[in-house]
């Protein structure tokens, strides 16, 4: 049986994943609002990371790739809660989460 | 020569189904049921708060110390997917890891209930 | 000996130190709230010792499916990566909040845990335990950072750093990503095997090793991607300042050490003039940047990206003797950044931390042994002869020399001049200013730290000879 539709190629994954890279770095840099924006846009860079990760390792029938992904997720779980928790302290000492208000050292 | 949707088939009898159970259940409540209602009953249900105020305002901290805390645990989870899958092929070995992985995350728990993270109040 | 056991024997120093971690940590959170910050310092000081005995003892050899490596470059470094942990454990036994009080235990069992970390990314023989190595010891430093909750330059100092620093490590995974796509492998061995067996490189490599390279910079402070490292410096508490400008920043040069000059050494010309161009932006913006500072905490950010930029200067060499005159480089500048720090530790007055630069106006007549310490450190980053960190600047220039990188030697010594400036101002200011009032009396661990500094600074040359000897054996080990 042949499917109907063509089967999609490592290209199109590619392509997928530096889209969403580009929009979690845009979303970064021109983000000038809420910090917690900042933090899902990591995600989105990390996400990005995942399906190269993923699309590549089923291309040269590897794990080592699935296995990286496993691990990303945990470190990207953790870096989540720790981004959480510094931008909860960090809002009790300023009354403020935004990113145009992280002014007070400069220089 | 079926095609790719026709294997889609089963998805369908699946959703009609469910379809089904679920308009049965709600009108079997709706027929059966004695009906009471008055304003606390009928407002929406909302977990920890009021529910007669604005969607919009802000949450109280501790919810997000809860979620903070519940990230970290749930993750943890998808290293013991895999564990469970190949346990008849790891051996003795394998098993031990995962405990020995456990237990590193039973000392976070112990560090964070000592810290009183997990006391409401 | 089967494969198992080559595996605990190899990963031991580290496995003992991140259980050691697990026990200071139960232990501490067992204290009643608030105590038992001295006991915990004090286990973590007793396994950081234990730790660096067994990385001594460790044999050579690669664990865990081809993971984990250990050869004498990585004891090299894990040695690196511990004194730079232990010195920062010492400063942060006296330090105290401006509200007087002691850090909170969980300071010593991070900068454990960091330092475990670290010594991970040492031994990394494959994209993913330097990947893990390095997000252990990044999040635990943003914590550190944060770790005043009440101080509001500490928890800003904290989210800059966390948002820079888990923005690099997410072009770090793409460029790793990458790199696994067009090579097939994420093992260093296989790494070279699958450059040296294509003629016309992938472009998609090359994309992944500059991804790599970016991140790897964000963490090492190397401009133009250095831009958090001032205000980190400033904001984070004074022994958190110190651990961040030490153990973690060898571990990255391990890291970059290892993958230039393992799988990437064949590229070597493409990337070298990446290098040395990140190498000479740094030295020179180092040293401008640097001019008009007056606060203490803010100079040393710059001058560790300047630093970082000289040791950089090894590895452009692209050779042997390159990596060799980079780990003497990093030696020297754990010994002199190490007393700079236990010095702006101690900088205190009635019990409150002050960091200005005019602080210190008069300190050679009000505390002299101090001033005179902290012009020894200053002295020697400077690269006066025959203090530590001027057989540092030495090595890395010849190096560059016998790689034939002119431009760069010459740009490196005029910024070096430069770079005099700043730190001569600062023992201009404490010698020849009108006394400021009289800083606190330092703590003794402060004054063991600072002392123990700058007698390694200045007799540095007595134990050259073996460091040299130690580091050429590490750089071969390298196959650089």
């Amino acid at each position: 049986m042949t499917p109907a539709i063509a089967p999609i190629g490592l290209g199109s994954y590619l392509v997928v994943s530096a889209a969403l890279l580009v929009l979690g770095v845009l979303g970064i840099f021109l983000n000038r609002k809420n910090i917690i924006i900042i933090l899902m846009s990591m995600e989105l860079i990390l996400l990005a990371a995942n399906l190269n990760f993923v699309a590549f390792s089923s291309a040269h029938a590897d794990l080592s790739g699935q296995v990286m992904v496993l691990f990303v997720l945990t470190i990207a779980a953790a870096e989540a809660a720790i981004g959480l928790a510094i931008v909860t302290v960090y809002f009790r000492n300023r009354g403020s989460i935004q990113v145009e208000d992280v002014t007070m050292m400069k220089g | 020569m079926p095609s790719v949707l026709g294997d889609y088939a089963p998805v369908l009898v699946f959703g009609a189904i469910s379809v089904v159970i679920a308009a049965a259940m709600l009108g079997m409540a709706l027929v059966c049921g004695q009906q009471k209602p008055y304003p606390e009953k009928v407002t929406a249900y909302e977990c920890g708060f009021e529910a007669f105020d604005d969607a919009r305002r802000r949450f109280d901290v501790r919810f997000y110390l809860v979620a903070i805390l519940f990230i970290i645990f749930d993750l943890e989870v998808a290293f013991l997917f895999p564990w469970a899958v190949s346990l008849s092929r790891i051996g003795l070995f394998g098993f031990l890891s995962m405990l020995g992985f456990l237990s590193v995350l039973g000392i976070g728990f112990l560090y964070e209930w000592r810290k009183g993270a997990l006391d409401w109040d | 000996m089967n494969a198992m056991s080559v595996n605990w024997i190899l990963a031991l120093p580290e496995i003992t130190l991140a259980l050691a971690g697990l026990v200071i940590l139960v232990f501490g959170v067992l204290q009643r709230p608030g105590k038992g910050i001295g006991a915990c310092t004090v286990l973590s000081i007793a396994a950081f010792v234990g730790c660096a005995v067994l990385v001594a003892l460790s044999p050579d050899g690669a664990a865990y499916a081809g993971t984990f490596v250990n050869d004498s470059f990585a004891r090299f470094m894990k040695i690196l990566v511990l004194l730079g942990g232990l010195v920062a454990l010492l400063l942060t036994v006296s330090y105290r909040t401006d509200e007087r009080a002691p850090l909170p235990f969980e300071t010593a069992v991070l900068i454990l845990f960091s330092t475990v970390g670290a010594m991970i990314m040492a031994s990394s023989a494959n994209l993913m335990t330097l990947f893990v190595g390095l997000e252990l010891s990044s999040l635990s430093i943003y914590i550190l950072a944060a770790l005043e909750r009440d101080d509001v330059l500490s928890s800003e100092a904290g989210l800059k750093y966390f948002v820079l620093g888990s923005l690099a490590s997410g072009l770090l995974l793409y460029g790793m990503s990458l790199v696994y796509g067009y090579a097939g492998t994420m093992e260093y061995s296989g790494l070279i095997a699958a450059i040296q067996q294509t003629t016309a490189l992938p472009v998609g490599l090359m994309v992944g090793l500059v991804f790599l390279v970016v991140g790897l910079c964000f963490k090492l402070s190397v401009v133009p991607f250095h831009m958090w490292t001032p205000d980190v410096y400033q904001g984070a508490p004074t022994p958190v300042t110190a651990y961040m400008a030490g153990a973690p920043k060898f571990a990255t040069f391990a890291l970059l050490l290892r993958v230039m000059s393992g799988p990437f050494g064949a590229m070597a010309p493409r990337w070298q003039i990446l290098i040395e161009t990140l190498s000479i932006l740094s030295m020179v913006y180092g040293a401008l940047a640097a001019i008009p500072q007056t606060n203490i905490k803010r100079l040393m950010a710059y001058s560790s990206i300047g630093h970082m930029g000289y040791a950089l200067m090894g590895l452009a060499a692209a050779s042997t003797n390159g990596v060799r005159a980079t780990l003497v480089y990093l030696a020297a500048y754990l010994v002199m950044n190490a007393g700079v720090f236990a010095v702006i530790t101690a900088m205190r007055r009635k019990g409150r931390e002050v960091t200005s630069l005019a602080d210190l106006s008069g300190l050679g007549r009000t505390d002299p042994g101090l001033a005179a310490a902290l012009a020894v450190f200053m002295f020697s980053m400077v690269g006066a002869p025959p203090l530590a960190g001027f057989f540092g600047k030495l090595m890395v220039f010849a190096a560059a020399w016998q790689s034939g990188l002119y431009v760069l030697v010459g740009i490196g010594a005029l910024s070096s001049v430069i770079g005099a400036y700043y730190y001569l101002r600062v023992v201009k200011v404490m010698y020849f200013d009108a006394s400021a009032e009289r800083l606190d009396q330092p703590a003794r661990s402060l004054v063991f730290v600072s002392g123990s500094m700058g007698l390694a600074t200045v007799f540095f040359v007595l134990a050259l000879g073996p460091l040299m000897a130690l580091a050429r054996q590490a750089a071969l080990a390298l196959g650089g």
